[in-house]
């Protein structure tokens, strides 16, 4: 069997476009043959487009190119259950998508883009598929930012918001969904399409559960920074630094409360008055000095801070 | 195991078997008629670049021959597209272009090369974006940037690049946890970390990152076993010694890991048998983390081995010859 395989792969050197300019449905099979082996042989993929674009698509009217490339999405999903970091999978993938013809309907009618709206919602329903069973796989992510910028009929931004807090609540530790979900909510307040104040205050509400959950797990300290940011009220700090502290009580070598409760004092420092300065500072050094303690691997880190202060 | 063998395993620090990987390297592109050297033909120019690159860090850069590599490098150019396939009769793309180059300028062969033309393929890649493809058809990702930022240096034509536009890019790429994605609106990702901080380097524009955030989310990758992974909440592999590493060396940063205990982490990941390392204990070798491994020693001064520039990944010397050496920062080369 490898053996013939083998033959395959070295036939394969000659089939490359620029060596014969055969553009026939029998280099096509032969191009399909080869991917099913091997998916990552990129030349490959580059002759099968060619072959389409210069070759097959010639004779073909709108829908059937339409026809051929929503085959060649199937053909690919079976790839890409099997092989699902291959990037060239991916490409050709978007390729596709790209090149879905306009129609059924004519210019100005309701269904002028309906074969483009049934692929690009297809492609969602796919990644997403994708999603579910490696929820941290990034390209999926990619893919899937990729495909919501390129739908005909755009979704509702805020759908985003749903869709993440399903992903975030499946599994808080997942950071690509707290990273997209940093990324809309951004753009959502920017655009003045969520009331700023009460979605943060939302979001806040969100990361108490999750830090109690597991107090260890850095997306959710990570997304919190983000929230507080870098010009938070005195208030907004003093609040998150109480609340952080009573779970550090319950916790007292949760790291990543007191790296968090040091940041946030640093910040508030900034803010403070000359008297509270010496107290907070004092207060940061006794901290580093804790962390030095529960988190060796970066112990020249926390010294290093200590310094600065 | 009985007590005192595990005393014995612990009393001997593992170290580099460097002979073992030499000729592991040497071995690997024996046999042709492996099924698994054809599956592998799309990185061939980049694993003879990662092959040729440890090598030259261990100090045996003669342990592969010379004029064979520049014959089979010279042998993957595309002449219809102005570039380098990654296995002859392959198209040209942006990765083994780049890998090509860089093997091109450690064997000192440059005088091989039609830059003029190589110089014209790279650039019709930037998009009005900033950002590049990898070949003609268009996929986009910052590594793509980074190639082609690396070898318009290499062949000292970085004034053709409109780095306004590129140094754009990188920009909208960074993150509020400080690092770096492969587009924009991308999740950081260690190696897109490495590929846009060294670009910037590169370009001299190191005051686009913020810096003391992106030391911590780096530093953070260090997990209790030593070894580092590439982004929150993801397991360790060998790799991203480099790659959070080389970040760390050009902004200075590279104590505030453990490299005590990622020294230990890349040496356990070595094949004691056949050599290699691979990308976590006990898996299988391959030349990619071999190379990744040795790199990452490097920078954490491993007695014996040779100074690798972060930002090229190439040997220190090399790039110091051609004036480009950047402000990086290594630990210092310990006594064996
Ligand atoms: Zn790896």
């Amino acid at each position: 069997m490898s053996n013939v395989l083998l033959n395959r792969m070295k036939s394969a050197r000659h089939v490359s476009g620029k060596k014969q300019q055969d553009w026939s449905q029998d280099a096509f099979t032969l191009t399909t043959r080869l991917l099913q082996v091997n998916p990552e042989f990129y030349t490959i993929w580059n002759y099968r487009r060619n072959i389409l674009t210069k070759g097959i698509f010639h004779n073909s009217s709108p829908e059937a190119i339409n026809h051929i490339l929503t085959d060649e999405l199937a053909m690919t999903m079976s790839a890409l259950k099997s092989h699902p970091k291959v990037y060239w999978i991916w490409n050709h993938r978007r390729w596709c998508l790209e090149n879905i013809p306009n129609g059924p309907g004519k210019q100005q009618e309701a269904d002028f883009v309906g074969w483009k709206q049934i692929a690009w919602s297809k492609e969602l329903f796919v990644v997403e598929k994708m999603l579910d069973s490696d929820a941290r796989n990034f390209q999926a992510w990619d893919y899937r930012r990729y495909v919501l910028a390129g739908m005909p009929t755009p979704r509702p931004e805020s759908a985003e918001l749903v869709y993440t807090s399903r992903k975030i609540e499946a599994n808080f530790s997942n950071f690509s969904a707290w990273h997209q979900r940093s990324k809309t909510l951004t753009s959502l307040w920017e655009h003045g399409k969520l009331d700023e104040a009460k979605s943060r205050e939302q979001e806040f509400e969100l990361l108490r559960n999750a830090m109690y959950t597991d107090p260890n797990d850095q997306s959710v300290w990570i997304y919190h920074r983000w929230l507080v940011g870098t010009d938070g009220s005195a208030e907004l700090l003093e609040r998150e630094i109480a609340a952080i502290q009573e779970l550090l009580d319950e916790q007292p070598d949760s790291k990543w409360c007191v790296e968090s409760i040091i940041r946030y004092k640093h910040l508030l420092l900034k803010k403070s008055s000359s008297a509270d300065v010496k107290a907070l500072s004092e207060e940061c050094r006794g901290l580093l000095g804790r962390l030095q303690e529960i988190d060796p691997l970066r112990r020249r880190r926390y010294q290093d801070l200590e310094l600065e202060l | 195991m009985s007590t005192s063998s595990t005393s014995a395993t612990q009393a001997l620090p593992p170290t580099l078997l460097t002979d073992l990987h030499i000729s592991y390297i040497q071995k690997l592109g024996e046999n042709k008629d492996d099924l698994t050297y054809h599956l592998t033909s799309h990185l061939r120019l980049n694993a003879i670049y990662w092959g040729f690159t440890a090598c030259c860090i261990m100090g045996h850069p003669e342990a592969l021959n010379r004029e064979e590599m520049i014959a089979f490098v010279m042998s993957c150019w595309d002449d219809e597209a102005g570039g380098f396939g990654a296995h002859p009769d392959h198209d040209a793309h942006l990765l083994s272009t780049t890998s090509a180059i860089q093997i091109l300028v450690m064997q000192d062969a440059l005088d091989r090369l039609d830059i003029d033309r190589v110089v014209k393929f790279i650039l019709s890649l930037q998009q009005p974006s900033g950002v590049f493809a990898g070949d003609a058809f268009g996929e986009i990702d910052t590594r793509f940037l980074y190639c082609a930022v690396n070898s318009l240096s290499l062949l000292g034509r970085l004034d053709e690049l409109d780095k306004e536009k590129t140094v754009r890019y990188i920009e909208r790429c960074r993150n509020y946890d400080g690092g770096f994605g492969s587009s924009v609106g991308a999740e950081s990702h260690a190696a897109q970390v490495f590929v846009c901080v060294a670009a910037l380097a590169i370009l001299d524009r190191l005051d686009v990152v913020d810096i003391n955030t992106l030391k911590f989310w780096l530093c953070e990758r260090q997990l209790p076993n030593g070894g580092l992974n590439g982004r929150p909440e993801k397991l360790e592999d060998v790799c991203y010694s480099f790659w959070v590493l080389s970040a760390l060396s050009i902004l200075n940063g590279v104590p505030w890991i453990d490299g005590k205990k990622l020294e230990a982490f890349i040496l356990s990941a070595q094949d004691p048998e056949g050599g290699g390392i691979a990308d976590r204990p006990g898996d299988m070798v391959d030349v990619f983390h071999t190379h990744f491994g040795i790199a990452g020693l490097s920078i954490l001064g491993y007695p014996g081995l040779v100074d690798l520039d972060p930002v090229y990944c190439m040997p220190a010397k090399i790039i110091e010859a051609r004036g480009l050496r950047k402000g990086w920062k290594a630990l210092e080369r310990r006594q064996a």
